[in-house]
């Protein structure tokens, strides 16, 4: 079994341990992009918000490729796919009521979204 | 997992107040608490995406009547049972032992 070693405390503390892999996975999105969020309500781990499910957004930046937290929680691989920075307008999140000036921007993985 | 952690959007949870100079920790028992994170972190006992997952299969109440830190504990408890290396004998024990020490 692995033990923890006292040089490994201050790289663990300081960074965390990154998700980030380096595997050659192509994208499924380019900045600019228009997106539509998958409606998905698994009973397992997702990182993906309710409030954003079978939302309309923009691809802003490619974060570049992760593990995949839905099936790296379940013992079912990394599945290693892109991250995207996607910008939402507070109206599409939350109705006419909300400021025309609010956006909000969440990391998504290339398994919550579709192309519009 | 549609749980009680996904609270993007929910009214009524009061106001989000940082304090200012906010301490790392703010009882010893946390900081406790993070470096039993580490150690078994870094022994392999889990992965920060199963350790998430820990936390949401939280009972709904306490997870919403509990401090942050507690979520950690009691995520830790709930993969260490899980994966073997301690059972819910042990820990009954241990904790009922550490309730009577601090009487």
């Amino acid at each position: 079994m692995p033990v923890l070693k006292a040089e490994m405390v201050e790289p663990l503390t300081k960074t965390g341990a990154s998700c980030r892999v380096d595997a050659a996975v192509a994208p499924r999105f380019r900045p600019g992009e228009r997106i539509l969020v998958r409606n998905i309500n698994p009973v397992h781990h997702t990182r993906l918000p309710r409030y954003v499910r079978g939302r309309h957004g923009t691809v802003e930046r490619d974060h570049g490729v992760f593990v995949f937290p839905d099936t790296s929680a379940h013992g079912q691989g990394h599945k290693p796919q892109h991250v995207y920075s996607v910008r939402f307008t507070g109206r599409e999140l939350w109705g006419p009521q909300a400021s025309e000036r609010d956006v909000l921007y969440l990391d998504l993985w290339d398994d919550y979204m579709d192309p519009t | 997992m549609n749980g009680a952690h996904d609270l993007g959007g929910m009214h009524g949870l009061g106001p989000i107040n940082p304090e200012p100079n906010e301490p790392v920790f703010h009882e010893e028992w946390e900081r406790r608490m993070f470096g039993l994170f580490i150690a078994t972190f870094a022994g392999g006992h889990f992965n920060v995406d199963q350790f998430r997952h820990a936390i949401e299969r939280m009972n709904p109440a306490h997870y919403l009547d509990s401090p942050y830190y507690e979520h950690w504990l009691n995520a830790c408890e709930t993969l260490l049972v899980e994966g073997g290396a301690l059972s819910h004998k042990e820990l009954n024990e241990h904790t009922s032992r550490l309730e009577k020490e601090a009487r």
